[in-house]
């Protein structure tokens, strides 16, 4: 009997064994752990670009795990407190400073330094994106931008073509002859989103972060929030009660509004969500030239307390620079990166064209400033950004009431 | 007729009155007691034997208490030290005394929480166990095809709590689906249930009632013990059915409704899944913190805000609440449970 207490006592010790991060084996092989999130879509064309990998180098496996945006921080957040968080992941750059703070990114100059990861090749200088404070905590895989996504037929029914440096005015207007022509919301609600929010503050001189807080004030806030809720009354924006349970369904391919901001790359999902024809549209501007806008970057990073951190460079650099890994994951990690990814993918489909044309109209426009800080806790801001904006906007509590409580949220999670 | 009663199939454990061979009822026997004579006295015989015996039995129970004392007690204990701390996962706990315990007082969104879990159980508790002592009642009487409706109706209970139903029922309860067309039939055009933070909740709510399958079936075995007799001797002083249900079944019934009340009324203020998954479309258990169940609160403080101490102390807070509840249940007994002479 003790023979079988201790079996039980070894193989917990095995599982114990078994949870550390990535392992080596006896003939040299390497298994690396490589997490991020995003859709089955995502999954296959990362799949493909891992075999690619593991046949150009035999002695490094790559074990994968992938989950919705939310998801994937909660798991990553518990991993990483743990000190088992994954060898490489995917990042962006709200968590860069968070994470940096908290001891789990790895600085990959040294890497870098030993010619393990190439730092040349990139577009529009995204290779310095991932450095936090000298350090070099991600590198960019793609970049993206925010962008307005209109339902085609519905814009041309209204006879509304949204132009480069339009104003907010001229928004408000296509958005009214949208609901008057057509019976439909003009715009799905663009109150909530934090990333926007950053925009219209940018085109005044603020921004929605500084190094260490909140860049508005409470009344900059009420002011927003206040035209907000009047519009989703007046049902110039769609009704939350609607688009709500339309989730995780997109309001503009619900048909329930004519358009919506999101990110560019992510044009991608509504052709194969809805049945209309989808564009992007340029950003709205305070002074009919500066729309704020920056170039923003999916990132791979990698752990602190990995043993492998060679061969996490050389995954990282295989990612970004390879040119079939380019062809592969076309935009769907935004645009890419490197020259060599660039020009190996050629879109050949309207949404890839477009979401090209775009970005390329970004950069030679030069309207392009530099990213907004991301204090740590800038992920928790943008949630409760995000959740007392509907809350105001389904009326449940008032402009005055969700601003304060929004400062008081921010303040505690930008404290911690 | 006795035949027919203690022929009935009943589960292997419930606390209620068994019926006797003679007619009358008789104490089930209790777990510890007259079932094991001979061994009491094998153990007083033979001590070193009794010992090896109880040391074999604690291995045997190894794997479990190692699991409890790893998995349920130690992290307990911890969390009590938690609670008093700042505490984010990743930087050492700071001992901070009862400030968490002040915050989330002070914090309106905890007692939307602690409000909307209050409503979750003071109107779906009641509800479902109605709805479970109906139905049993219905399937007290001998009918053909009586296992097949017995099984039809404790199927929910069992895939119920899935992930995949509550995603079913997000659909069903949405706007312009089953639920809202046939409100529509009866001139009810308020939009779905999803979208509306007020009336969200009603549709766990719908949910919890639905699987009143598992009281049910622990109220049927409750109703097979009641003596018929009793039924026919009301029957001959000419009580109606309503009399005999209130004077008779209702009493002698008493102690599984008590065990059936303490069981969901603890499961309910339990309830996360259902309303994570229901309500979470953007913003957790929304719209508008429509869904934001205790549980779900703490989920949120705990691993979107990484405030494990917060979460803690939360979580301290809703064991205490369960307990005096349960504490208040046990008091209360006394005044309505009856229990047949010596079965107590």
């Amino acid at each position: 009997m003790l023979k079988v207490a201790g079996g039980s006592l070894a193989t917990l010790g095995l599982t114990a064994a078994g949870c550390g991060t990535g392992s080596g084996s006896g003939d040299g092989t390497v298994t690396l752990r490589y997490s991020w999130w995003g859709s089955e879509d995502r999954a296959k064309r990362i799949n493909q670009s891992i075999a690619l990998f593991e046949k150009k180098f035999p002695k490094i496996r790559i074990k994968t795990d992938f989950q919705p945006y939310a998801d994937f921080w909660k798991k990553f957040n518990t991993q990483a407190s743990g000190g088992n968080a994954p060898d490489v992941f995917q990042n962006a750059i709200g968590f860069l400073r968070k994470y940096d703070a908290k001891n789990v990114l790895l600085d990959l100059r040294e890497q870098a330094g030993a010619g393990n990861l190439r730092l040349d090749g990139f577009r529009a200088g995204l290779e310095r994106f991932g450095e936090v404070d000298g350090k070099l905590l991600g590198v960019p895989v793609g970049s993206n931008s925010m962008a307005l996504v209109v339902d085609q037929a519905v814009f041309t029914k209204a006879g509304v073509t949204p132009k480069p440096g339009w104003t907010w005015d001229e928004y408000h207007a296509a958005l009214a002859r949208i609901q008057e022509s057509q019976g439909r919301a003009g715009d799905a609600g663009p109150y909530g989103i934090m990333y926007l929010y950053d925009l219209y503050l940018r085109q005044q001189g603020k921004a929605f972060f500084t190094t260490s807080g909140l860049g508005f004030t409470e009344a900059d806030l009420t002011d927003w929030w206040t035209k907000a809720a009047a519009r989703v009354k007046s049902g110039v924006y769609a009704d939350p009660k609607k688009t709500i349970p339309a989730k995780p369904k997109s309001a503009v391919t619900a048909e329930l509004a004519g358009c919506e901001f999101t990110w560019d790359n992510f044009a991608v999902r509504y052709t194969a969500e809805g049945k209309s024809s989808y564009g992007l549209a340029p950003i709205p501007t305070t002074d009919g030239r500066k729309t704020g806008q920056y170039l923003g970057s999916l990132m791979l990073s990698a752990s602190k307390r990995t043993k492998y951190p060679m061969e996490a460079a050389r995954f990282i650099d295989f990612m970004v620079h390879d040119p079939e890994v380019g062809k592969i994951m076309g935009y769907d990690r935004g645009v890419p990166a490197t020259e060599a990814q660039y020009g190996a993918y050629v879109p050949t489909d309207e949404v890839g064209k477009q979401i090209a044309a775009y970005e390329k109209q970004l950069v030679e426009s030069r309207v392009l400033e530099p990213i907004t800080p991301h204090p740590a806790g800038a992920d928790v801001c943008e949630a409760a950004f995000m959740r007392l904006a509907e809350e105001m906007s389904l009326g449940e509590r008032p402009v005055a009431d969700a601003v304060k409580q929004y400062f008081t949220e921010a303040k505690t999670a930008l404290s911690s | 007729m006795d035949a027919a009663v203690t022929s009935a199939p009943t589960p292997a454990t419930h606390p209620v009155p068994a019926t006797g061979p003679d007619g009358g009822t008789a104490p089930v026997a209790s777990p510890s007691g007259a079932g094991r004579p001979p061994r009491a006295a094998g153990r007083t015989a033979r001590p070193h034997r009794a010992r090896r015996e109880n040391l074999a039995g604690y291995l045997f129970m190894s794997p479990w208490i190692a699991g409890f004392l790893l998995l349920t007690a130690g992290p307990m204990v911890a969390s009590l030290y938690f609670a008093f701390t700042d505490y984010n996962l990743f930087d050492a706990p700071k001992w901070i005394g009862l400030d968490n315990f002040t915050e989330m007082f002070g914090d309106p969104r905890w007692r939307t929480s602690v409000e909307i879990t209050g409503w979750y159980v003071v109107i779906g508790t009641p509800l479902k166990l109605a709805a479970a002592l109906g139905v049993a009642l219905l399937l007290n009487q001998s009918r053909r095809g009586q296992g097949f409706y017995r099984a039809a109706f404790y199927a929910p209970s069992l895939i119920g709590a899935s992930v995949s139903i509550a995603i079913v029922w997000r659909a069903i309860f949405s706007d312009g689906a089953a639920v809202d067309r046939t409100q529509q039939l009866f001139g009810l055009d308020a939009g779905g249930w999803i979208g509306d933070p007020d009336r969200i909740i009603y549709a766990l709510v719908a949910l919890t009632v639905w699987q009143f399958g598992a009281p049910m079936v622990i109220f049927l075995a409750g109703l097979k013990q009641v003596p018929r007799e009793l039924y026919e001797a009301a029957q001959v002083d000419g009580a109606s059915p309503w009399r005999r249900f209130w004077h008779i079944t209702l009493p002698m019934i008493s102690p599984v409704l008590f065990f059936n009340v303490l069981l969901e009324t603890i499961h309910s203020f339990q309830i996360f899944g259902s309303a994570y998954i229901i309500g979470s479309q953007g913003n957790a258990c929304g719209p508008a913190d429509g869904t934001l169940v205790y549980t779900c609160y703490l989920y949120i403080q705990g691993f979107e805000n990484s405030r494990m101490g917060l979460a803690s102390a939360m979580a301290w807070m809703l064991l205490l609440a369960v307990g005096l509840v349960t504490a208040v249940l046990f008091w209360s007994q006394r005044r309505w449970v009856h229990y047949e002479e010596g079965a107590r």
